[in-house]
């Protein structure tokens, strides 16, 4: 029983069709990446499926229900938790503070909010840091932020989008070998990245190819990679050849 | 029976007479939040200070406002340079409600300020244009003064329109107000433009002001209803459009005037706010504002 | 963290209590009174306007309302304090319809739209006379009829401590965290979960109840009042002013803001005379320019404390629209 079912959605913003008949589905436990280059569409998808935009055809399911037409706020309520691109935290409050805010969606009490908070900032390695001012934090530590107040609403389904953009290498590498431990506590993955294969590779169970707002390839990493489509929408046509 | 078709007909004519005038008042506030997305609260009182300089040249040396109204443009430029300049660019960074806080400061300072030296009365001033009526059949008739307030501000409305599409000025302030990130990046000498687009903004209030003393009672406070009403014209007029707040302008000085003709004067005001409510809600980007930014 | 303010606050609306023991004439109380009514008026704005982030210029209506509604339901034969309850209801109400609408706006917009429905209200008294008496007035029952002055000071000092407390307790709670988190930004509250729309009406309700309340104690006061008076703007704008430079989304500013600007408004009155206005029309600049967190977000900034109430500067024009979505620019869903 998939978790996340999307059906041959689309979208289109005045004249630019931004989705293109989509589908895929999300098994629970499960981490998906969907790829693809710059404007491929990969965050109005995320947008879509958290009700921030609302699909001009097609129908999204959630656990089961529809949710092709909810609010953002509704999508968190229900489970599904994101990050976004580019990074947003809550400068005039601490670290703890900010994750807090995505605890209480699950609890009113304080000392419960804080307990939470610190058990998804333990998990982050993030600890050390948890009192102090957002305001100021580098670019790793505010992309873990996102993170963390996204876990503290206790999602069945995150979307990370570009969650590692920007972070030197090893950082990057390090935060993916956390997220694979994600679906250990029920929390299947999605992910948008777009050139750090090296992350979509070790980290992803399955991998979804967008260009230009259609889904041209779909499977386990190692087999989409070397697909003809998928080196085209990258590279253009003329490195076709490289697939084979 | 086809007399009130005349009635109606003479009350949208006043109308948009008046409305031109409103016009220009909103293109100037248009311009500036526009650019600068500053909602500026001392517009009424540039209005009311191009009034009392037109006033003061006027009782001086007997010159006409409808030749004089350039010198009230100029005082006010400078005026709106200097309060960008010197108030306004020191608190950019600030929230919005600071930038409204310090011109409702200015403002208090400049009304009252007027207050001080010309004293609360009532003041009025007499040309010989003010008795000329222009016939159109027997039925409408138009009061001079305001056929000539009409065509300068036709005037100063297209040149104003010209200068923001034409010159490298208004190109330049265009790209500010569409990406005030990427404008510097293009060489863009941000604080300039928008010191000089307030300075406009400010002068077109003073000419308009300059413009009503004749047929409107001059006294400290008279700025406050222009305030509002060019608040009514921008968010009409969609996101500082210039063209779009012109519109405006005429489409509230009929709606204004037809208000007044059949359900009375006390409720004109009042139509003002609720057009200003309905497209907020409806159409928040403006009657004549596209759905883009 | 916020525990220095409510201390000095609770101390001193404690102490204020006693003022009138101290205080032999009528007039300076009168004054005082004012200082605690704008205190708390402004206490009542702060939840929209300094937590929530929300800027609004329209509360004269729900002030105006609430004083017209003490008067108009008096009229109908209801006894005052019995009508000061129904005049708040309908400030609620009020604020509920404005809300609902407003809300779906940001920034300017916002403000502006709060600005014409005041404005409509105001226009609305005035041009129906045969309801509301229209600028002749209408004639307001007092609600305290010994020793007056004294009994409306201190319901001043109470309904300021009352608004104190409510703000303090706001502030530690989720929701406090969720009005804060939507001034700070919107579309991360939304992420996670917080029902914005929600939110800000309801901080709404709770700041028009209270401002309806000054209203109709203000009315009370002066037994009479006209549609310029309490639905003018300028109440709106003093409201707001009082805290904003005291301090918008600080414990302690409103009240600190009131006790300055009122006592400053009083002295420039005498001192200055004619050009009171001016003045203070001075000072709002001054404090802009040199305290543009407000008199307490300075103080505490320059103490090194690190303050999680003071505004945030907004990134310069508004709604400079993200990616996709640019029809939202002045919209909000």
């Amino acid at each position: 029983m998939s978790l996340l079912e999307v059906k041959g959605i689309s979208k289109r913003f005045g004249g630019l069709k931004a989705i293109n008949d989509v589908s895929f589905a999300v098994k629970p436990g499960e981490v998906t990446f969907i790829v693809g280059p710059n404007g491929a569409g990969k965050t109005t998808l995320f947008n879509l499926i958290t009700g921030v935009f609302h699909p001009d055809s097609g129908s999204i399911h959630f656990a089961g229900r529809d949710i092709s037409h909810l609010t953002p706020n509704e999508a968190a309520q229900i489970g599904i938790g994101r990050t976004f691109q580019i990074v947003k935290p809550l400068r005039n409050l601490t670290v703890l503070e900010n994750v807090m805010l995505g605890a209480f969606l699950r609890t009113s009490s304080r000392a419960k909010a804080e307990q939470e908070a610190t058990k998804v900032l333990r998990f982050l390695e993030m600890e050390k840091i948890m009192h102090l001012p957002a305001r100021g934090m580098g670019l790793p530590v505010l992309k873990r932020l996102e993170i963390a107040r996204a876990l503290a609403t206790q999602p069945k389904l995150i979307l990370l989008d570009e969650v590692v953009a920007g972070l030197p290498t090893s950082e990057a590498i390090k935060l993916a070998m956390l997220l694979k431990r994600l679906p250990e506590w029920g929390i299947s993955t999605i992910g948008g990245i777009e050139h750090v294969m090296q992350v979509v590779m070790r980290v992803a169970d399955r991998v979804i190819v967008l260009d230009h707002g259609t889904l041209i390839a779909e499977g386990e990493p190692k087999d989409v990679v070397h697909r003809p489509e998928v080196i085209e929408a990258y590279l253009g046509s003329k490195y076709k050849e490289i697939a084979l | 029976m086809i007399n009130w078709l005349y009635i109606a007909l003479q009350a949208i004519i006043n109308g948009l007479l008046t409305g031109a005038l409103y016009a220009i008042i909103g293109m100037g506030m248009a311009l500036i939040f526009g650019v600068m997305r500053i909602v500026n609260f001392a517009h009424g009182a540039f209005l009311m200070m191009g009034m009392y300089a037109t006033y003061v040249v006027f009782q001086a040396t007997g010159i006409s406002p409808y030749y004089q109204f350039p010198l009230a443009g100029a005082l006010l430029f400078l005026v709106g340079y200097a309060t960008y300049m010197g108030l306004l660019r020191p608190i950019r960074g600030q929230v919005d409600f600071m930038v409204i806080l310090l011109t409702m400061g200015l403002a208090l300072i400049l009304v009252d300020g007027a207050q001080l030296v010309f004293g609360a009365d009532y003041h009025q001033i007499n040309i010989p244009l003010l008795s000329k009526n222009i016939h159109i059949g027997p039925q409408i008739s138009i009061n001079a003064p305001w056929l000539v307030a009409f065509a300068i501000a036709a005037v100063l409305a297209c040149a104003l329109y010209w200068v923001v599409t034409q010159t490298m000025f208004g190109r330049a302030a265009r790209a500010i107000a569409q990406n005030p990130y990427a404008a510097p990046l293009m060489g863009i000498n941000v604080n300039r433009v928008q010191a000089v687009s307030f300075g406009i903004g400010s002068a077109a209030a003073g000419i308009a002001g300059s413009l009503l003393l004749p047929v409107f009672y001059l006294f400290p406070e008279v700025g406050n209803q222009f305030k509002l009403k060019s608040f009514v014209m921008v968010v009409l007029g969609g996101m500082g459009s210039i063209q779009g707040a012109a519109i405006a302008g005429l489409v509230l000085g009929v709606v204004e005037s037809l208000t007044s003709l059949y359900w009375g004067n006390e409720w004109a005001l009042a139509v003002d706010f609720v057009l200003f409510i309905l497209v907020l809600s409806l159409k928040p980007s403006g009657i004549f504002g596209s759905q883009r930014a | 963290m916020k525990n220095w303010q409510a201390l000095v606050a609770a101390v001193f609306l404690f102490a204020a209590l006693f003022v009138p023991l101290l205080v032999p004439t009528d007039y300076i109380l009168q004054i005082l009174f004012r200082v605690f009514l704008f205190a708390a008026l402004g206490l009542a704005w702060n939840l929209v306007g300094g937590y929530a982030g929300q800027l609004s210029l329209g509360h004269a209506a729900y002030f105006g309302v609430g004083a017209y509604g003490l008067a108009l339901f008096s009229k109908l034969g209801i006894s005052p304090w019995i009508s000061v309850f129904f005049g708040i209801v309908l400030a609620v109400i009020c604020a509920a319809m404005i809300g609902t609408i407003s809300f779906r706006l940001r920034g300017p917009y916002f403000a502006l739209c709060t600005i014409a429905f005041a404005e409509v209200l105001r226009l609305v008294a005035k041009n129906l006379p045969n309801v509301t008496g229209g600028d002749v007035g209408a004639q307001v029952p007092a609600l305290f009829t010994h020793s007056a002055t004294r009994s409306f000071y201190w319901a001043g000092v109470l309904l300021t401590a009352f608004a104190f407390a409510l703000t303090a307790w706001i502030e530690r709670s989720r929701f406090g965290y969720y009005l804060m988190a939507i001034r700070e930004d919107q579309d991360t509250a939304l992420s996670v979960g917080v029902n914005a729309a929600r939110c800000k009406l309801w901080a709404l309700l709770i700041s028009a109840a209270i401002t309806g309340f000054g209203g109709a104690l203000y009315a009370s006061m002066f037994l009479f009042i006209v549609p310029d008076q309490v639905l003018a703007m300028d109440i709106s704008t003093e409201i707001a002013i009082v805290a904003m430079l005291g301090g918008a989304g600080t414990l302690l500013g409103p009240l600190l803001g009131s006790v300055i600007l009122e006592s400053s408004a009083e002295i420039f009155k005498t001192v200055f005379k004619e050009a009171h206005l001016l003045i203070y029309g001075v000072l709002i600049v001054v404090v802009v320019l040199f305290m543009p967190e407000g008199v307490v977000g300075t103080l505490t900034s320059k103490l090194g404390r690190f303050k999680k109430a003071p505004l945030a500067p907004f990134a310069a024009p508004a709604p400079v629209a993200a990616q996709e979505e640019t029809s939202r620019a002045a919209l909000n869903e």
